[in-house]
């Protein structure tokens, strides 16, 4: 019976040998924030969608660090009181890093959050100026910011013959800054400012403001809010029988908008947009569009969906460079190692700040069959 | 004068469909003394029901315009009118006698209920009425443009407030109704069959929020599970204003709040449109604590 100790030392030591695996197979959480609910769910659902897809080819490949790489989906509802408790949920699940969310007021109800749990966050839609102008180390984003869009925007506008501009936001943080941002530039470009207004969010009835904005007479109006509003706008603005040119801010380049505005009302419009899906080239955009195509029968409609997979993306990379999941050290590799990465949307590098270098605003024009088309 | 005129139509459409869902409020506060949380969450219904019959039954294509909307409108008020009875039966009924506070939870355990049950049949997205289904026209009335669709919510929702006001103040059962919203053990005593009435009353308040519902859909084209709760503030706010328990108090506070907002938002500013409402509604009852046309509480009180 000496031999009882042996084999219990064998049966141990076995044990220990198949658990010591099974501890370094443990999956890499990511977390996501997304609008699954709320006005913007067909965001939320796109954003979800294109994050599991890249997470899935990561696996493919080996997944990271010798990890698993698992996502971890939270609702932040498009709303900030949601998501702060939605990020506090993926701060106490211990996640290593967070991609999301797309509206800015709604990330920015979670940005302190992430950064006192030293989580690294990397938001795909929230394009306010001022969430990367806090200092936050560990806070990024795939998506170009609101003043180069306001550049933009006044840009366009001083292309066509509209004199007069009328700028209507919907009192978001992204909507308003972007608005501020474009009447700041207005001036420069010799064009004035007609009127300069706000509408309710979630509101159905934009008879009143449109019925304010019509008697200042503006050439051209430039709304920087959603898409829901912005459909909802256009399609009153045809029942009022007024044919005013909208242009819109990135926050309306979603299909939906033609759905409730109608055909005929949406025809015409114009937005601003970095480039949507179907116009991304490069041989990484083209391989996850036909993936994406293979996986979910249908492709992708909404760029920001794209930028959050992009999110995901960056963070491999930044992930492998600091061979740690480390927040410090990934935010210091996202500054660091992450130069000229083939993203989806194109190459990708951050500054000191966290905000993405060099992207491109593209103009669309909603065609007669309601399909947003580049315009060269 | 153009822009004013056109501001007016603005605000008595809104106005018009807060008036029919403040109705809901108003009139089962008037008997049961119970704000009915749920009210915001039948209306929504109501909109959901027009987009399912329209998707799925092409109605407008079949029985022309006119007559197919009044089919709908019919179909869509008697479905959330049954379902209001439902709700009463089911989460107010047992309530009657127990402490006011415990029906207020029901009311807010309902409405929770119903906004998560229309997420989860219909989805978190919002949903677009089929575009051909609507008459898409403008007239022009004294200068002002008037889009047929809303010209015809505002005749609809003055149309049933008609009939309301005829049926609560010039049939027999009516006068039970106001009866009972006087004082319900004294209306029992007085051989009125006050179950009869609140379920009249659960009946026709919700059949007006479900048609309010409808007529939302029918105008702005998007409809979304979350839609209840700010058409069901302002309409509650509406309630208040002109007098909880006051039918015509319900109307005129309606029409008013819709006004106030859209020429608020004119001369003033559209940011602060909602805060307009309250204010209106804040200067109000200082004055009249009662509302607007709200006597009989102040008699009971």
């Amino acid at each position: 019976m000496r031999r009882l100790p042996i084999l219990l030392l064998a049966i141990l030591l076995l044990a220990a040998l198949l658990a010591a695996p099974a501890r370094a197979a443990e999956p890499i959480r990511v977390g996501l924030l997304a609008p699954l609910t709320g006005s913007w769910a067909s965001e939320g659902e796109e954003m979800r969608r294109v994050t599991e897809l890249v997470a899935a080819g990561l696996n493919a490949r080996g997944g990271l660090l010798g990890r698993r790489v698992e996502v971890v989906v939270q609702d932040d509802g498009g709303d900030p009181r949601t998501a702060s408790l939605a990020a506090q949920r993926l701060a106490s699940a211990h996640v290593a890093a967070v991609v999301g969310t797309y509206g800015s007021s709604v990330t920015e109800a979670t940005q302190g959050i992430l950064d006192e749990a030293g989580i690294v966050q990397v938001a795909n839609g929230s394009t306010a100026v001022r969430l990367t102008a806090k200092g936050l180390r560990l806070f990024f984003r795939t998506c170009p910011r609101d003043d180069e869009q306001g550049r933009v925007a006044v840009a366009v506008l001083a292309g066509t013959s509209a004199k007069r501009v009328a700028i209507l936001h919907d009192s978001t943080s992204f909507a308003k800054g972007l608005a501020d941002v474009a009447k700041a530039g207005l001036a420069g470009a010799g064009l004035t400012l007609a009127a300069f207004e706000a509408l309710t969010p979630g509101d159905r009835d934009t008879t009143a403001v449109l019925t304010k904005l019509k008697a200042a007479k503006p050439d051209v109006v430039f709304f920087t809010g959603y898409y829901p509003e912005a459909g909802l706008l256009l399609r009153q603005k045809r029942e009022m029988g007024w044919g005013v040119p909208f242009l819109g801010g990135d926050a309306t380049n979603n299909p939906d908008l033609v759905k409730v505005a109608g055909k005929a009302a949406a025809e015409g419009f114009l937005c601003l947009s970095p480039p949507l899906p179907q116009d991304l080239d490069g041989p990484e955009a083209k391989a996850f569009l036909s993936e994406y195509r293979a996986r979910y029968g249908a492709p992708p409609l909404s760029i920001w969906g794209v930028l959050a997979g992009d999110g995901l993306r960056v963070l491999a990379r930044a992930i492998e460079a600091a061979k740690s999941t480390d927040g410090p050290k990934v935010a210091e590799a996202l500054r660091s190692s992450v130069k000229e990465f083939p993203g989806l949307t194109g190459k990708i590098s951050f500054d000191g700040k966290g905000d993405r270098v060099g992207e491109v605003h593209r103009v669309y024009r909603v065609d007669a069959s309601g399909a947003f088309v580049l315009r060269k | 004068m153009e822009e004013l005129l056109q501001q007016l139509t603005n605000g008595l459409a809104v106005g018009g469909i807060y008036a029919l869902v403040a109705l809901g409020y108003t009139m089962v506060y008037g008997v049961l003394r119970l704000i009915n949380f749920a009210h915001g969450e039948l209306f929504t219904l109501g909109a959901y029901l027009g987009f399912t019959f329209l998707t799925s039954f092409a109605f407008a294509g079949r029985v022309g315009p006119i007559a197919g909307l009044g089919l709908l409108a019919l179909l869509v008020m008697g479905l959330v009118a049954v379902t209001g009875a439902l709700l009463e039966r089911a989460a107010y009924r047992p309530l009657r006698d127990a402490p006011r506070l415990s029906a207020v939870v029901s009311a807010l355990g309902a409405s929770i209920f119903l906004q998560n049950a229309l997420m989860l049949v219909y989805g978190a997205r919002f949903q677009v009425y089929p575009d051909e289904a609507l008459p898409n026209r403008a007239v022009r009335l004294f200068g002002a443009q008037v889009p047929v669709m809303r010209a015809l919510v505002v005749a609809a929702s003055a149309a049933l407030m008609a009939a309301l006001w005829l049926f609560v103040h010039r049939t027999r059962f009516g006068t039970a109704i106001r009866a009972a919203a006087i004082d319900r053990d004294a209306a029992r005593l007085a051989g009125i069959d006050v179950d009869r009435v609140v379920l009249a009353v659960f009946l026709i308040g919700p059949a007006l929020g479900g048609a309010a519902g409808l007529m939302v859909g029918l105008t702005y084209g998007q409809v979304g599970f979350t839609m209840g709760w700010g058409y069901g503030m302002k309409a509650f706010t509406a309630a208040i204003l002109g007098g909880i328990g006051n039918v015509p108090g319900a109307m005129l506070g309606g029409l008013l709040l819709g006004v106030v907002e859209a020429l608020g938002s004119a001369y003033l500013s559209t940011a602060w449109k909602d805060a307009f409402a309250f204010i209106v509604l804040i200067a109000v009852l200082l004055v009249r604590p009662t509302g607007l046309l709200g006597e009989r509480i102040a008699e009971k009180a």
